[in-house]
């Protein structure tokens, strides 16, 4: 088990997940954050931390969000650890509502 | 001298006050150490104004609501609280018990430890600047312990919850040992507070008595080696530098699982593996419940520690006094138990 990133995390990247995760499980990538499954305890601390509502463990992620099981562990692999809060990105509240934001993502 | 007691309790989460009960009403004593000023854990922390609704016969309430009830509940067992200290040793003696010892500095000798350590110990959220470490204790507070020894001068809050509210509201309301002026600095114009604590403020900045700016602190300046200003940008784009003496960075704390993986126990997933019928770790006479554990089935819920707390005071209770027997006796109708309790109920 763990947790994961869903897509509402892509262009958004607010970061107030990474100030509370208790083993620094999060990775950093451009324009989205992953959460490396073989660091994640399942403590759920991060969850009610995030603006858009983006994390949420392994067995809830929805059905057409099965594909960001398998990305957040491979994006997790390539990336490195941020361990502090920064401000998001500079458009991140024009792309928060947005769906359908793989497209975006950046590697 | 260190402290003899029966056991430690690392951790004053929900659970870790709810083991003091039980423990309690064994007849174990007990102490409890905690990272954080306060009791709580992450109900105070982290969901102290969130409601919480799956605690048995309690349909809703907050994680403040919850620890004050729990604490009222402990009351008549007088545990003795180690608040701002993280346990830092833990070793087993010749005879049975366990050397424990502080951050601080304060040792115990005890006959069991019990880890509700949650997600780990919480620890002050830093501002990240360029050269502002070395003006921490000096000029730097990261608690507002010192709040009151800043008359006259200026001083600056960073944060945006109720600690650094407070903080604000505390230094302007201090009378004749008010500081010069106070800034309080959040990176939006959406404080986190409670509604009184907010209401106090806006008349505060009403009266001009506290300044408010939304922005990112992003440097310092110094002036002879001592920290003199602080470089902040806006959420209006500009950059403004604010003149200072004293800088408290009050953002909260975080939680970082230390220590604990440092005592020589089992672990799975970076969390202590116990059994599920006396939830003793793989060292006898150290238990752990609570978000911690990691055992078959295990779910992090506040009801499934006060669960585990319960079977590991009998454990506990066992270990502390070897030659008795322990039968089941019902707080209800326990002679014993309102001795313990200090109650003295009439039975219809």
């Amino acid at each position: 088990m763990t947790h994961v990133v869903l897509e509402s995390c892509i262009r958004c990247k607010y970061t107030d997940c990474v100030d509370v995760c208790p083993v620094d499980c999060f990775r950093e990538g451009p324009n989205f954050l992953t959460i490396d499954p073989d660091e994640c305890i399942d403590c759920a601390v991060c969850i009610p931390e995030c603006p858009v509502n983006a994390i949420v463990p392994e067995e809830d992620v929805p059905g057409n969000q099965q594909h960001m099981i398998a990305l957040n562990a491979e994006l997790a692999k390539g990336w490195p650890a941020i361990t502090r809060r920064k401000p998001a990105l500079p458009d991140a509240d024009e792309w928060k509502d947005r769906t359908g934001k793989l497209d975006e993502l950046k590697r | 001298m260190p402290i003899e007691t029966d056991a430690i309790v690392v951790g004053a989460g929900p659970v870790g006050l709810f083991q003091t009960f039980y423990l309690g009403l064994q007849e174990v004593r007990a102490h409890v150490v905690d990272s954080l000023p306060h009791p709580g854990g992450q109900c105070f922390e982290l969901y102290a104004d969130k409601p919480i609704y799956d605690i048995p016969a309690l349909p809703l309430c907050t994680g403040r609501e919850l620890t004050e009830r729990l604490l009222r509940q402990i009351e008549p067992f007088a545990t003795g609280f180690h608040l701002e200290q993280q346990v830092s040793e833990l070793q087993p003696r010749d005879d049975d018990r366990f050397d424990v010892a502080t951050s601080t500095g304060t040792r115990f000798v005890a006959k069991a430890v019990v880890i509700a350590g949650g997600v780990g110990a919480f620890q002050p959220r830093r501002l990240k600047l360029d050269g502002l470490d070395p003006h921490r204790g000096t000029q730097l507070f990261e608690h507002a312990g010192t709040l009151h020894e800043h008359a006259g001068r200026r001083i600056v809050i960073v944060g945006g919850g109720e600690a650094a509210v407070m903080a604000a509201i505390d230094a302007a309301d201090a009378g004749a040992s008010a500081p010069a002026s106070i800034t309080l600095i959040h990176r939006r114009d959406d404080l986190d507070a409670t509604a009184t604590a907010l209401e106090r403020l806006r008349e505060l900045r009403a009266a001009g008595r506290v300044a408010f700016l939304a922005g990112q602190p992003e440097s310092i300046v110094e002036d002879g080696g001592r920290l003199a200003a602080l470089g902040v940008l806006c959420t209006d784009g500009t950059t403004r530098t604010v003149p200072l003496d004293t800088l408290f960075v009050l953002l909260g704390w975080s939680p970082k699982l230390g220590p604990i993986a440092d005592w020589g126990l089992a672990l799975e997933r970076k969390q202590l593996v116990v059994d599920t019928q006396r939830f003793e770790t793989s060292t006898p006479g150290i238990f752990a419940v609570g978000d911690v554990t990691i055992y078959p089935g295990k779910q992090k819920l506040i009801v499934c520690g006060f669960h585990e707390a319960t079977l590991a005071a009998f454990a506990i209770g066992e270990r502390v006094w070897p030659d008795r027997a322990q039968p089941l006796q019902y707080t209800t109708t326990s002679t014993k138990l309102h001795k313990l309790l200090g109650v003295s109920p009439t039975l219809p």
